[in-house]
């Protein structure tokens, strides 16, 4: 199935990528289209996560505006951001300090 | 249907709406980078405005496949609806569980395009849609594609554990 398929990442620069090993975090943001119901499901279904917290991450989403969705490293962050936006999902990654 | 696949009964002007969505969506795909729809349907990974290269290079992996997929959806819906058959006065269209995600993203994506051309926000209501409103027919096509959105995701919200 096309669109929700999961993209494959591939990464020409590692070396240059793992100076260090602090983990990344994905954010999704809130955006005034997407349905809660279906930002629940994406959720679930990307990330495996029960329904309770998939619901609680989508209720942060749209009540404090972004909720942290998944971390890990670069590559797993990169591929996650790929997988939401795959299902128009507004996601940004980023290593907290 | 207990495979999780769910059988659509569409008025035939439903079914011409959907058959245009496919060109509709081609034209956002392919519209300038700084296109507004088109930057929401392909947003930047990276939040951080000095991580620019890896921004690059991320686009540059991963932005095609995102854009083949999505151009292989619309080719399936299109396929899905030119297989639709009678029922009655209406056309039914049998949906595998595999097609009702894709049609929940692609919906997804033209509510995306839509509402960002117009200007969507928290508190918009089309409800109620003048009958001067210049964008009466976007703002139409974007309520019904938000109510079959909601009914095919809510068909996929069962198939999934609690």
């Amino acid at each position: 199935m096309a669109t929700t398929a999961p993209v494959e990442i591939g990464h020409p620069e590692l070396d240059e990528h793992t100076a260090t090993d602090r983990p990344w975090i994905v954010v999704v943001w809130n955006d005034p289209v997407n349905l809660m119901v279906y930002v629940v499901w994406v959720l679930q279904k990307l990330f495996g996560y029960s329904r309770e917290k998939a619901t609680r991450l989508m209720y942060q989403v749209h009540y404090e505006g972004k909720a942290v969705v998944s971390d890990g490293s670069r590559e797993q962050c990169e591929a996650d951001v790929a997988r939401l936006h795959a299902h128009g999902l507004w996601a940004t990654m980023e290593q907290p300090a | 249907m207990p495979d999780g696949g769910v059988d659509l009964l569409l008025d035939p002007v439903e079914v011409g709406f959907l058959q245009t969505l496919p060109e509709q969506l081609r034209a956002c795909y392919e519209a300038p980078t700084d296109d507004p729809a088109r930057a929401r349907l392909f947003p930047r990974a990276y939040l951080d405005p000095t991580e620019e290269t890896a921004e690059r290079e991320w686009q540059a992996l991963v932005q095609p496949g995102l854009l083949r997929d999505r151009l292989d959806a619309l080719a399936a819906l299109q396929a899905h609806l030119a297989a639709a058959t009678p029922k009655g006065r209406r056309r039914r269209v049998t949906l595998r569980a595999p097609d009702v995600a894709l049609w929940a993203a692609v919906l997804n994506d033209v509510r995306l395009a839509f509402g960002t051309r117009l200007g969507v926000e928290d508190d918009t209501d089309f409800s109620r849609i003048g009958p001067d409103d210049p964008h009466a027919a976007e703002k139409a096509a974007y309520v019904w594609c938000s109510a079959l959105q909601g009914a095919l995701v809510e068909a996929m919200l069962h198939g999934l554990p609690d």
